[in-house]
């Protein structure tokens, strides 16, 4: 059971449909893995099927039933098939982006103990990346420029706030205190990253690599 | 989602809804029923178009676009319906959102394998006993919604009809961000819906 949940304006903003794609999908994904927060999300769905209902009925011209039922014929219903995911497999809308499984994604090193691979959402103004943080291994002390959202994915990590396991959804803004998570000792972890400026590391060891440091939206 | 023919009169003992609405749509999964499917069109049509039009983000004509996408997918997508998991209106307003989300990233040329719908699937419960706690807390919130101050009424409004990020609510209506998510969280809070704890 995920402890860290997103807050109450992200599940807001994502029941609405007004969340940025890269971080609506990482909501998505925390609901796979949270059952609370998807009812709380189906409830505040409700909100806006509430106001849809009583919205304002803006006349709506007699030929365009004319023209939409034209089309049906050429839009034959669709079936649907029951299906269930694997309990262990990663969220259905991660599957779909990473076309595969962990293993078949293209990893780039960064340090001895982290790889980082990139994947397309096609959101302009958000990074979607997974970090994968071999067991015991730490990611570099760095500090936020912007907003980052951080979903557990496979094993877990701790930094100086706490451990996190697999559904935990980490929100952090910029100007936040840096922090250094390390992977538990026990396995490799994989972390799913959302952000929209890059980090800046903080200790002296890496920080020759903030120029080269830059955010990879879309 | 159901296989076809699962839900219906059928159906023992599901409290199915039995509100005209969710009829339509399951005489359209079952028999492609199309006076149904216009008796919907009629009643939820001009909805749709109130919801395009909502914070003038849309033309009149994407606006008639959007309808026609929406009453198609309503048509295409009726064997997903399950009466016992959604009120019809609730599942409808879901396809016009995502549609809607769809269009805007299409007017600004988004490049994404992704459609809304693959980020905010239906998600009804299967479980009959959250399948009651669900109906319960639609018909709830629908009640409450009409005791809200206007302030808080104003800014769901612009939330969940107009889309609007909180950010940009807050800067229509001249308000500190702060202002605005309090608004919502109160608003959220009489209407009972709030993070476990």
């Amino acid at each position: 059971m995920a402890k860290h949940h997103p807050n109450l304006d992200f599940l807001t903003a994502h029941a609405a449909g007004s969340l940025p794609l890269a971080q609506a999908a990482c909501v998505a994904a925390h609901l796979n893995y949270c059952r609370d927060c998807q009812r709380l999300v189906d409830g505040l769905q409700e909100v806006g099927a509430a106001l849809f209902e009583q919205g304002v009925a803006e006349p709506v011209n007699e030929r365009l039933l004319d023209t939409v039922l034209a089309r049906l014929d050429e839009e034959p219903p669709l079936h649907f098939e029951n299906v269930r995911p694997a309990p262990k497999a990663p969220p259905p809308i991660l599957q779909r982006l990473m076309r595969g499984d962990f293993a078949d994604l293209v990893w780039k090193k960064v340090t001895r103990t982290l790889s980082i691979s990139y994947l397309r959402t096609g959101d302009p103004s958000h990074e979607f990346a997974l970090y994968h943080i071999r067991a015991g291994g730490r990611i570099p002390l760095h500090a936020h420029r912007g907003d980052e959202i951080t979903l557990v994915l496979q094993g877990g990590f701790s930094d100086a706030d706490g451990d996190y396991h697999a559904g935990d959804f980490l929100f952090r803004q910029a100007g936040e205190e840096s922090h250094a998570p390390t992977a538990l000792q026990s396995e490799d972890c994989i972390c799913l990253g959302v952000l929209d400026a890059p980090l800046r590391f903080t200790s002296w060891a890496h920080r020759w690599m903030n120029p080269f440091l830059h955010l990879r939206p879309g | 989602m159901s296989p076809e023919g699962k839900h219906g009169q059928d159906k023992p003992g599901a409290e199915g809804r039995d509100d005209e609405w969710s009829e339509c749509l399951v005489a359209i999964a079952n028999s492609g029923d199309r006076a149904a499917f216009t008796r919907l069109f009629r009643h939820f049509a001009p909805l749709i178009r109130g919801f395009a039009l909502a914070g003038s983000r849309l033309s009149a004509n994407l606006a008639d676009e959007l309808v026609q996408e929406v009453m198609i997918k309503v048509w295409q997508k009726s064997a997903a319906y399950d009466p016992a998991r959604a009120a019809a209106s609730t599942w409808i307003y879901t396809i016009a959102r995502n549609s809607r989300t769809d269009l805007f990233r299409r007017l600004q040329k988004f490049d994404t394998p992704l459609a809304a719908e693959d980020v905010a699937p239906d998600s009804g419960s299967e479980e009959p006993f959250e399948q009651v706690q669900q109906r319960r807390n639609g018909q709830r919130v629908r009640e409450l919604l009409a005791t809200l101050p206007v302030d808080q009424a104003q800014i769901l409004a612009k939330v969940y009809m107009e889309g609007k990020s909180h950010a940009e609510a807050a800067a229509e209506l001249d308000l500190p961000l702060g202002t605005v998510k309090s608004r919502v969280r109160l608003a959220l809070q009489k209407l009972q819906l709030q993070m476990a704890s």
